[in-house]
């Protein structure tokens, strides 16, 4: 025999029983079918999950913070992130840029209306990163120093604007209240200077005498003081505002990574943070505790960031980044990581959906068992005179196996079709839907080559497995028996 | 060509029933000659068949030894047991046993599956086969379109279409008339003149005569007489 009379004599045979074989084929594709539905579907999430991804470059971003305070222990320095950490973060190697996320509280003023937001300090080495370039219109600021500044989708949904272009252009006039001990020692004076030189005053003269009630006097007077100072620490801020051309228009939307909704360049933004401290309390307490407190607004502040974000070269593996960023003390997160993490629920998905195609192609192989048992039993004479013939075991035991992998095959080229068309169908369902509420449709059906093969595989494998048992049979059968008998 | 092709030693062939036994074939020992002309006549149930059988590799005995040549068959593997089928024995059924899906022409083209002929060649020789018993109109028939003689001839085409050394032929006339017993016979002989042994059951004592070279007579799985002509 030679391989076109393995596959012309059991097509042969299939085709002479041609009901019989197109139901135990329609069994295995509806079984394949199933199969490759089903995990389409479950391709079609994690290709769109890995593409989003991709699109913002999350693969290539790691983000890097201080130490816990509860992780501090002897052993591992605590590091502070601060403009030289910052540059020794930027000089490891695989790391493209670093820039430290500095977020503060403005109010935007656009066409006489207000409102406020967080705005992000930004370098112009971000802007060339993916995450910022999802831009919606126009463009991002040109310069580190620009009187530009840039958008979201966020923020022109406060200020109730439809058009995204409309705004390009637009003067933006952003002001920061920054607290400044000057405005808080001006205070105390203006209120409570001549108490204060009282208290003094008395305290020299009394103190001997009436401590008890000298201390009650102080005591109010100074904390009349005390009063005076945090009154015009906390309610006469320094307002710094600055007007700026809106030149950009970035997209938000679901799996964006944080994005505020107003984005200065590094260098104009200098001038909102560093006159003063923030009035965010958290900010005003870090920078307290960590004595990083400049009063002069000219000179360079030293400051400490919540989050470094790195830029990584696509080629290097987060593993040696990461190992080098704790080696510096810090702590570091990577959504390739994360990813890892999701590959495995992927994973776990995929192999759920599989399942419920799996069970349907047991189903279908006991249709091929009964089929294959059924025809053996009524050829038995035919396998007689083919070993009368001169065919051996094994040339009867492949004739038949071919012939249970013919059904597969067929089974599973029809199949793979059937999901195919499946998923088409439930594609353009899903996108009709999602298109009327408003939700810009997502591919959640794909076919990859891969699944492809593997459902072809499955068929294949399937059928051999089922048909191996009648072929044995069919192998053994006593060729006088079969003879005499029929 | 005085040296045995088929020597059987002690052959016994019983067939165990839950109360009685079938002795098919007892004790017979036999030879057949290269090249010759033999035929096995006996009454019907006499064990022909089952002789036939078992020399064709078919049936295995239930005691005693055949020797094909050199090689007691007992002794060779499933392997050479189905090669020597394949390319050393053709088999004419008493019932024909073609397959009646496959017309004529593939059912001779069937006998040379097993032996690495290539296609082309198998379907040339297959119809010359054909050709040479007569057949030609009816290479395209199926079994079920044909007459018994008819079947009759592209079963013994299909058996010496390879070319075999032996031919066990099981009442290749059983159901001819006298005429095309003959003419189907006299094929055998000429198969016979090209050197491939002829085993011929028949109950045709006649046609026996006419044409084997040596008679043997079984009765009752045993060999009652042997008769050289
Ligand atoms: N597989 C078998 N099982 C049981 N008995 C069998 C079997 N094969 C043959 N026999 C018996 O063995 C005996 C010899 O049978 P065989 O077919 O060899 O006879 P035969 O000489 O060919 O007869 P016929 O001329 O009718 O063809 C018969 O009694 C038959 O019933
Ligand atoms: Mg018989």
């Amino acid at each position: 025999m030679i391989f076109r009379d393995l596959v012309t004599m059991p097509l042969g045979n299939l085709w002479r029983i041609k009901l019989r074989s197109a139901l135990t084929i329609s069994g295995v594709m509806i079984a394949i079918g199933t199969f490759v539905a089903m995990l389409s579907f479950g391709a079609g999430n994690e290709q769109y999950v890995t593409e989003q991804w991709e699109k913002l470059g999350l693969f290539n971003t790691m983000y890097v913070y201080p130490l816990r305070e509860d992780s501090d222990n002897d052993t591992t320095q605590n590091a502070t992130l601060n403009d030289s950490a910052i540059v020794s973060l930027a000089l490891l190697p695989g790391v493209e840029f670093a820039y430290p996320f500095a977020s503060f509280d403005v109010t935007a003023i656009i066409d006489d209306s207000s409102q406020s937001f967080d705005a992000q300090a930004l370098p112009l080495v971000a802007t060339e990163t993916k995450m910022f370039s999802q831009l919606k219109d126009g463009r991002m600021f040109e310069t580190d120093s620009a009187q530009e500044v840039v958008v979201t989708t966020v923020f022109l949904k406060e200020f109730e604007i439809d058009s995204s272009s409309s705004v390009i252009g637009k003067q933006l006039v952003l002001s920061v209240e920054r607290l400044r001990l000057d405005s808080a020692v001006a205070s105390l004076l203006r209120n409570s200077g001549e108490a204060v030189r009282r208290v003094f005053h008395k305290n020299m003269l009394d103190s001997l005498k009436q401590t008890g009630y000298m201390r009650r006097i102080m005591e109010s007077e100074l904390s009349q003081a005390a009063n005076s100072f945090s009154d015009g620490f906390f309610n006469s801020p320094a307002i710094i505002s600055d007007t700026l051309t809106i030149v950009g228009v970035l997209k938000t939307g679901r799996g964006r990574g944080r994005l505020e909704p107003v984005l200065i360049p590094m260098a104009t933004a200098e001038r909102f943070y560093s006159g003063g401290m923030s009035n965010n309390p958290t900010e005003l307490l870090a920078s307290v505790t960590s004595g990083s407190i400049d009063f002069s607004s000219s000179s360079k502040i030293k400051r400490n960031y919540p989050r470094v974000t790195l830029q990584l070269d696509r080629h290097t593996p987060f593993q040696t980044v990461k190992d080098s960023i704790e080696a510096l003390g810090f702590r570091s997160f990577s959504y390739a990581e994360k990813f890892e993490e999701l590959s495995k629920f992927f994973f776990y998905f995929d192999f759920a959906l599989a399942l419920i195609g799996m069970i349907a192609l047991t189903t279908a192989s006991l249709g091929i068992v009964n089929t294959m048992v059924m025809s053996i039993s009524e050829r038995r004479r035919e396998i007689g005179v083919l070993k009368s013939l001169g065919a051996s075991e094994r040339d009867i035991k492949i004739l038949f196996l071919f012939e249970s992998a013919l059904i597969g095959s067929i089974g599973a080229v029809c199949g793979i079709l059937l999901g195919w068309g499946v998923a088409r169908i439930s594609s353009a369902v899903v996108q009709f839907y999602m298109a009327k509420e408003g939700i810009e449709g997502i591919e959640l059906f794909v076919l990859p080559w891969w699944l492809v093969l593997i459902a072809f595989a499955f068929g294949l494998l399937i059928s051999i497995l089922a048909g191996a048992y009648p072929a044995a049979r069919a192998a053994k059968i006593d060729p006088m028996e079969a003879l005499r008998t029929g | 060509m005085n040296s045995p092709i088929i020597k059987t030693k002690n052959l016994c062939r019983y067939f165990k029933r839950a109360n009685y036994e079938i002795k098919a074939i007892d004790n017979v020992d036999m030879e057949v000659k290269r090249g010759e002309f033999l035929a096995l006549v006996g009454s019907s149930g006499s064990g022909k068949s089952t002789l036939l059988a078992l020399m064709a590799g078919l049936d295995a005995p239930t005691s005693g030894t055949i020797m094909i040549g050199d090689s007691i068959m007992g002794e060779m593997s499933p392997n050479e047991l189905s090669s020597y089928r394949a390319n050393r024995m053709g088999t004419v059924f008493q019932s024909f046993n073609l397959i009646p899906h496959r017309t004529a022409l593939q059912n001779v083209e069937l006998a040379m599956f097993f032996n690495n002929t290539p296609p082309d060649v198998r379907t040339e020789k297959a119809i010359s086969a054909l050709e040479k018993l007569g057949l030609s109109e009816r290479m395209d028939h199926r079994p079920s379109d044909l007459s018994g003689g008819e079947q009759q001839r592209v079963a013994i085409a299909r058996a010496l279409v390879k070319k075999p050394d032996i031919i066990f032929a099981d009442e290749p006339t059983g159901n001819l008339d006298q005429e095309h017993s003959n003419q189907i016979v006299s094929i055998l002989k000429e198969l016979n003149g090209e050197g491939i042994t002829i085993i011929m059951v028949t109950h045709d004592l006649e046609l026996a005569q006419k044409y084997s070279e040596r008679i043997i007579k079984l009765v009752y799985g045993k060999i009652e007489s042997e008769e050289q002509l």
